[in-house]
């Protein structure tokens, strides 16, 4: 007989019943082979015995036959649906699948058989956090401290459970009981000192302030905390927030500690009345002069002579300028443009550095027309130069800029940074080509510095060179990389990503392009499940006061620009190839693989092959490795991105990757473009109005959103058969919000264009919505002559290419003779020509580099 | 991730996101980072050795440390490091910070021994992925503690 409770199916004689112990034993210490042999002599005799089903699936799984161990662990749970061995099994190994919801349920099961397994409920938690699940959380956080309340930990997992629920007020009392009986602390113990620190944050997040500073000083004092800077920082904060006047004392202690810290100025300049971001002239000189005070005092720090020039103005702004210039082009230091630019916002400030620099330079002795020799530092001249040529780009004075910086070229042919600019300078006025191949020399006037490799890497993608720019990347990526572009997708690098994506698509690859896109969104994924193990881990570190930040963290992850930016590039992309399948069959202009491509996919043949290899050589029944639960990608059965294309859920797809961005990024009018252009093609009227409605109140004159709105129009009033009755009243009435009936859409057209008729943008858009009304191509063209600005030319050339306009040569020459520095309207064979040239490397700079990697 | 994006840009040893993570959950006072309104263009990424071996006093290392070839000069690296040396003296008590340097890296190498007062301890040979040595070097924190 079995005992009591046991459903007879489970129950195993007692030979074998020793043997499954055995089997958990193992498996605990990852015995596999052991493992699996018991679990098989159990099977031999009792082979629906569902739970052995389950452990010899669980270690299977973990010996990297995952298909196989998957599917006898589903075997099992069917076989008894009540152990809470067969569903936590179950659970792990969706959790290696990342479904979280899954392994959530499977866990939510299993606690229904096994109340009190400290085990499952602990990984149920992780799960809840996970998931953003918090009432769940704090139940399961209270069953862990009621099983096991003298575990410090399980204290802290439930404060931060009602933390993250929201309920302070519990946490608080949760943390004071803790502290109540917590007893044997060390002397000096890291643990206690972070877990007060976040009790004092939970009290101040409460607004009671005289009971953290209470808490605080008594532990500072007892050296309970021994985060010294952490003390000085919460101190001042609070201080600060609770209004009380030793706060200036505090903000004074932590400035002596850290000088250059911006926020600890701030902090004393607000305890003494002065908000520096709404400054004003009553407080200015008090200022003022407490800034000039510490830089007195602190003679090396920059942060208060830098903040003085944020405050000062006028006569007081140049008379401090002046020094901070002088010292610091002395010096050479090169960041010094990007320190002050934000500074140029006031017209006034920005002429007194003009003239500051300007008349710097005049003082200065001309060095010797001759180049300096190679070892001598560059002069403050040259800095100077160096200064003003960005000065004169960022007022969109680029030829100015060039001949300040060839002037400086010619006393020092050596010095990196001027080439760097020169490149910006050019990229800045449209030539890509131009700008590479000076990134490329400044590249070559130091071989060893990563930062100039990379740049010119991305030059060359800006110059739609892929190739090369791989090529270059791969001087400092791995060597036993596949590719240099798999290493840099390995580390995670989404400026890579995103600007050979760009490329990728400039060029018009558009398979290649939606390939890296999906890197970036992988990438995220990745991000997000990144934090899993942490929650279990902070708890038990108690560095909860980080953790907190990190949660808050992921929780915004997917409002990063380069996020943002691919999700609605790959949208598009998945857009176009819907509306045009021939796209994804068409061959892309870039088809014919290049010498490296070819070498790289060789290379990644070769060493995919060495990998089954030594797959088959080791045999899987001989091998104990764990190969762990955590599902490793999927190799890639699609190198260059053309399956991305195909399939019929296109859309859908695009629906996912721009989800996230509802939230995440809902002050941006092209995410709402973009989800109209997929809901309208869905048919969901609804969601395509809301999108037009969202885009409409974040900028009302938008040339795409006006493009959308006489889609939408057209489309609407062309449907044979409207959605039901209640959802088309809410669009229609939604739509007439934005664009009413009694105005036909020629003379919205023409409305839009009157306007805002000196917008290129707005031309263009205006003359694309004429197009597709059917007004005659001349009558098109004509409109567009008059929009000449840099920054639509390029669209305004793909639309006149689009509609096979006669005209597309005579607009290109127009804007050459605009934009003279620019190469971007040269045509398509002087194009061709001129990207080839980038990579020709003139003879003294590849000696220099075949000498280099000699060395290397 | 404004971290990992710089070390990307300036050295060949780069790490996944996570990396960073364990080290700023683990140490949380020890990494520090140097802003420019909000992009970071410096950092440090530093820990506590973890398994001290018999005789050797609890210290600290840096994993990595880099600041943006645009943001030299400004004694960022310096002042990153001075703040992470201070963190690791008094709240983990530690004696000294050790690091790993390129043999060939003579401007690091310049501000690790001359300015920072780093001697050379060892040299690690092999020590980088593509066969470079490493100085090990070191720095006692004892002055620092309290």
């Amino acid at each position: 007989m079995p005992p009591a409770g046991i459903p007879p199916a489970r129950a195993l004689p007692s030979k074998e019943s020793s043997l499954f112990k055995e089997v958990l034993h193992y498996y605990e210490d990852r015995q596999l082979k052991k493992g699996l042999k018991a679990a098989d002599s159990i099977l031999k005799k009792f082979p629906n015995h569902g739970e052995t089903l389950c452990m010899k699936g669980l270690i299977l799984t973990h010996l990297g036959r995952r298909e196989e161990g998957l599917e006898l662990v589903k075997q099992g749970v069917r076989l008894d649906l009540t152990s809470h061995i067969c569903w936590h099994v179950f659970g792990l190994i969706q959790k290696g699948q990342k479904n979280y919801e899954e392994a959530l349920k499977s866990y939510t099961q299993a606690l229904r058989f096994d109340k009190e397994n400290m085990n499952i409920l602990r990984d149920a938690a992780h799960l809840q956090t996970q998931l953003r699940l918090y009432d769940g959380l704090v139940e399961t956080r209270h069953t862990l401290l009621r099983l096991r309340p003298q575990l410090r930990q399980n204290w802290i997992g439930l404060a931060v459970a009602y933390h993250l629920s929201g309920n302070l007020a519990e946490a608080k009392t949760v943390l004071e009981q803790f502290e109540r009986i917590v007893k044997n602390v060390p002397d000096y113990d890291v643990e206690m000192s972070e877990v007060l620190l976040y009790h004092i944050r939970v009290l101040e997040d409460l607004g009671e302030y005289t009971e953290a500073l209470t808490l605080l000083d008594a532990n500072a004092k007892s050296r309970a905390i021994i985060d010294r800077v952490a003390i000085q920082e919460f101190r001042a904060r609070i201080l600060s927030k609770a209004g009380k006047d030793e706060a200036q004392q505090a903000w004074q202690g932590l400035i002596e500690q850290n000088a250059d810290c911006y926020d600890y100025y701030k902090g004393y300049l607000s305890s003494r009345g002065v908000d520096v971001d709404a400054i004003t002239d009553e407080n200015r000189d008090k200022a003022l002069q407490s800034l000039h005070d510490f830089s007195q005092q602190f003679s090396k720090a920059s942060a208060p002579l830098r903040m003085a020039l944020e405050l000062a103005s006028g006569a007081k702004f140049a008379e401090l300028v002046q020094p901070y210039l002088e010292t610091r082009l002395e010096k050479g230091v090169p960041s010094l443009f990007a320190d002050l630019k934000s500074l140029y916002r006031s017209p006034e400030k920005r002429d007194a550095i003009e003239s500051a620099v300007t008349a710097l330079l005049s003082t200065l002795q001309h060095p010797p027309t001759v180049p300096s020799p190679p070892d001598t530092d560059p002069t403050e001249y040259i800095w100077a130069l160096y200064f003003l040529a960005q000065h004169y780009s960022f007022l969109g004075n680029h030829k100015k800029a060039i001949e300040l910086l060839d002037e400086a070229i010619a006393h020092t042919p050596t010095l990196p940074e001027l080439y760097m600019f020169k490149a910006r300078v050019l990229k800045r006025a449209g030539d890509p080509f131009g700008a590479a191949k000076n990134m490329d020399l400044a590249r070559t006037l130091d071989l060893q510095d990563r930062f100039l490799n990379t740049k010119a890497g991305k030059y060359r993608l800006r110059a739609g060179l892929v190739e090369g720019a791989v090529e270059l990347f791969g001087l400092f990526t791995k060597k036993d990389a596949q590719s240099p572009s798999h290493d840099l997708e390995d580390m995670q690098s989404l400026i890579y990503l995103t600007e050979e994506a760009d490329a990728q698509l400039r060029n018009g690859n558009l398979a290649m392009a939606l390939k890296k896109y999906d890197a970036i969104h992988k990438i995220f994924d990745v991000f997000e499940d990144d934090q899993f193990d942490f929650h279990g881990y902070s708890v038990r570190k108690f560095t909860v006061n980080i953790y907190m930040n990190l949660i808050q963290w992921e929780d915004t992850l997917r409002s990063h620009p380069a996020y943002v930016h691919s999700a609605i590039e790959a949208s598009r992309i998945l857009v176009r190839v819907y509306d045009d399948p021939k796209l994804a069959s068409k061959p892309s202009s870039e088809s014919e693989l290049s010498s490296a491509e070819k070498k790289a996919k060789k290379k990644a043949k070769k060493a995919e092959k060495k990998v089954q290899e030594e797959a088959k050589k080791a045999n899987p029944n001989a091998t104990n490795e764990d190969k762990g639960l955590d599902v490793s990608p999927p190799k890639d059965e699609d190198p260059d991105g053309t399956k991305l294309l195909q399939g019929p859920d296109l859309l859908e797809r695009a629906v996912k990757v721009l989800k996230p961005l509802t939230t995440m990024a809902k002050d941006n009018v092209n995410v709402w473009i973009a989800i109209y252009d997929v809901a309208i093609r869905r048919k969901k009227y609804l969601q395509a109005v809301q999108a037009l409605n969202h885009a409409h109140m974040l900028n009302a004159d938008s040339p795409e959103l006006h493009i959308r709105l006489v889609d939408f129009k057209r489309r609407w009033l062309s449907l044979s058969e409207k959605p039901s009755e209640d959802a088309s009243l809410a669009t229609s009435s939604a739509i007439l919000k934005l664009l009413p009936d009694e105005v036909s859409v020629e003379v919205f057209n023409s409305q839009y264009l009157q306007h805002h008729s000196s917008r290129a943008d707005a031309i263009l858009a205006a003359a694309k919505v004429s197009r597709t009304l059917g007004a005659p191509r001349e009558e098109v063209e004509a409109s567009l002559f008059n929009a000449l600005n840099a920054d639509t030319a390029l669209a305004i050339v793909a639309f006149l290419s689009e509609i096979r306009s006669p005209r597309e040569e005579e607009f290109r020459t127009a804007c050459q003779g605009k934009f003279e520095l620019s190469t971007l309207f040269l045509s398509p064979a002087d194009l061709a020509a001129a990207r080839k040239a980038v990579v020709q490397k003139d003879p003294v700079a590849e000696a220099v580099e075949d000498k280099a990697e000699t060395i290397s | 991730m404004g971290m990992q994006a710089c070390n990307l840009h300036n050295l060949p040893e780069n790490y996944t996101l996570k990396y960073y993570m364990y080290h700023s959950l683990t140490w949380p006072q020890l990494s520090y980072v140097a802003e420019d309104e909000g992009k970071i263009v410096g950092y440090i990424l530093a820990k506590m050795e973890e398994d001290v071996s018999e005789g050797d006093e609890s210290h600290g290392h840096v994993t990595s440390i880099s600041v943006l070839r645009s943001y030299r000069r400004l004694g960022l690296a310096k002042r990153l490091m001075i703040q992470s040396q201070e963190a690791m003296a008094t709240v983990y008590k530690a004696a000294y910070v050790s690091l790993h340097v390129r043999k060939s890296n003579r401007a690091a190498l310049g501000l690790y021994r001359d300015t920072l007062g780093f001697t050379i301890k060892d040299i690690e040979k092999g020590y980088y992925a593509d066969g470079e040595d490493a100085y090990a070097m070191r720095l006692s924190l004892k002055h620092l503690a309290r």
